[in-house]
């Protein structure tokens, strides 16, 4: 019994890792452009137009209050009505990356208005122009609050890339769908799934942790 | 050097500058004066652009202000200004702070720039704090610091807004001092402060402002000592039962 137990799981593990693989692509490559978005968003939306700011603001609150599944399936199915028709994983990584710059955005724009006002004027009144404040004097400090929460939303993303298996993106999640359609030892296949899940959301929830500790730690001596 | 010609400034509905006409010529050191909330923050800040203001002219080191196609970072970067609460870059050692404008505005390389740095660090009586973060140092130094890092750009005005205001008491004379020391060189200064002492010793001229207007000139002792308008002569009591 546990022999054949045992047996089956050696059987199906592969196409285990291979949904993995691509989970980690699919998050890998959004979360890289949903932090390039996230961020070039984060900056405009503290920036001094009132136009520009609004209008990320309304992009990152229509992304923040809809079901992902939903935005997936408008990227999938609707998209290609208005002649934008994307296979399955382009899809999966662009709904990921419009989802998760928009959460990025609100936690780089916190940082940026956590800096106090003084920091931009001094930075001005030394002669750096608006993009050396920001580069040199800004975000360094934004980045001590941007950090910790910015990591959490990679867990979350990971965790939410879950639902692109609806597209039909053969990942993690669906792997375990085909398998356990297949063999009867539906607690062992979800178990797996979730125990990979875990395995590569669990050390960034560590590090979440630990710059959270550290970052408070070094304000508590400056 | 600087030349306010009716300078009028708005914050929304609240006018906070009134007709302002003033000119500081080079080499001037003066000090502003005024109670809380007449404009003395307002005033100075104008002349580096930190503030806009809607109506009149302004014009520093030749350029006009009021056209607002100047190039305003080649004007800061000949200004320095000191703010009442430092505002040192906390993620940057003294000397990090005093060198970050002259590496990236005048793009001096690192070890020329360095060496300022510590020549202007030294000139604060700094030397040994070179490699200490804000938060490792007193008010008093902190404040150093921070006119080191405007003299490091070599500028042509320096302007305090209440340098040592936000200072333990024992902290005062030291950036006073350096302050001296800076007026005695020549250095074109526009200082709002109630420090009575500094004014006196070095000031060459004093102005009084209540509510956006500039109310009173005159030089220190004359200004302290026989004021010729009755508020200026109420603020200079309170400060002095102070
Ligand atoms: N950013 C601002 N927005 C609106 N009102 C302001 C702002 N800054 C200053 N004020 C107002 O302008 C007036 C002058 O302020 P300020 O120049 O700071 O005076 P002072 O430096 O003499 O104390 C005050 O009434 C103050 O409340
Ligand atoms: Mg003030």
């Amino acid at each position: 019994m546990i022999a054949e137990y045992a047996s089956r799981l050696i059987q199906i593990i592969p196409f285990f890792l291979k949904g993995l693989l691509m989970t980690v692509v699919v998050s890998g490559i959004s979360l890289v452009l949903s932090t390039a978005l996230g961020f070039i968003l984060g900056i405009l939306r503290t920036g001094r137009s009132r136009l520009v700011s609004r209008s990320i603001g309304l992009y990152v609150d229509v992304m923040r209050g809809t079901p992902f599944v939903v935005q997936i399936f408008i990227v999938f199915f609707i998209l290609p009505e208005w002649g934008l028709q994307l296979d399955a994983l382009p899809a999966a990584i662009l709904a990921l990356t419009a989802m998760t710059s928009a959460f990025i955005c609100e936690v780089v724009a916190g940082g940026i208005r956590a800096v106090p006002k003084g920091q931009w004027e001094a930075a001005a009144a030394s002669g750096l122009n608006k993009f050396q404040q920001l580069k040199l004097v800004i975000l360094p400090q934004a980045m001590r609050t941007i950090l910790p929460p910015l990591v959490g939303q990679y867990v979350l993303m990971i965790k939410d890339s879950s639902v692109v298996s609806v597209i039909g993106v053969t990942e993690l999640t669906r792997v375990g769908w085909q398998t356990v359609v297949r063999i009867p030892e539906g607690l062992m296949v979800f178990t797996l799934v979730g125990v990979l899940y875990f395995v590569i959301c669990y050390p960034l929830i560590r590090l979440s942790n630990s710059l959270e500790q550290r970052l408070s730690q070094e304000s508590v001596r400056l | 050097m600087i030349e306010f010609k009716n300078v009028n400034k708005w914050f929304g509905k609240l006018h906070v500058l009134r007709d302002i006409n003033l000119e500081v010529p080079a080499g001037e050191v003066l000090v502003i004066c005024g109670p809380s909330g007449s404009g003395k923050s307002t005033l100075i800040r104008c002349i580096n652009r930190l503030e806009k203001f809607q109506k009149g002219e302004l014009y520093v080191d030749g350029q006009p202000l009021h056209d607002h196609s100047i190039n305003l970072t080649k004007l800061r970067a000949d200004i320095g200004f000191v703010f009442q609460q430092f505002h040192l870059y906390p993620h940057m050692t003294a000397l990090q702070n005093v060198t970050l404008a002259p590496i990236n505005v005048r793009k001096m390389n690192r070890d020329e720039a360095e060496e300022l740095g510590r020549r202007m660090l030294a000139r604060v009586g700094l030397s040994d704090k070179a490699d200490a973060y804000p938060a490792q140092l007193s008010g008093g130094q902190q404040q150093r610091v921070a006119i080191a890092r405007g003299l490091a750009m070599s500028p042509k005005i320096m302007l305090f807004d209440e340098p040592t205001s936000a200072l333990d008491p024992e902290m005062i004379g030291e950036v006073l001092d350096v302050m001296i020391q800076l007026a005695e060189e020549g250095m074109t200064m526009c200082v709002v402060t109630h420090e009575m002492g500094f004014a006196r010793q070095v000031a060459h001229r004093v102005i009084f402002m209540d509510e956006g207007q500039l109310v009173e000139t005159g030089k220190p002792d004359a200004f302290f000592d026989n004021p010729e308008t009755e508020r200026a002569a109420q603020f200079i009591s309170k400060i002095l039962t102070h």
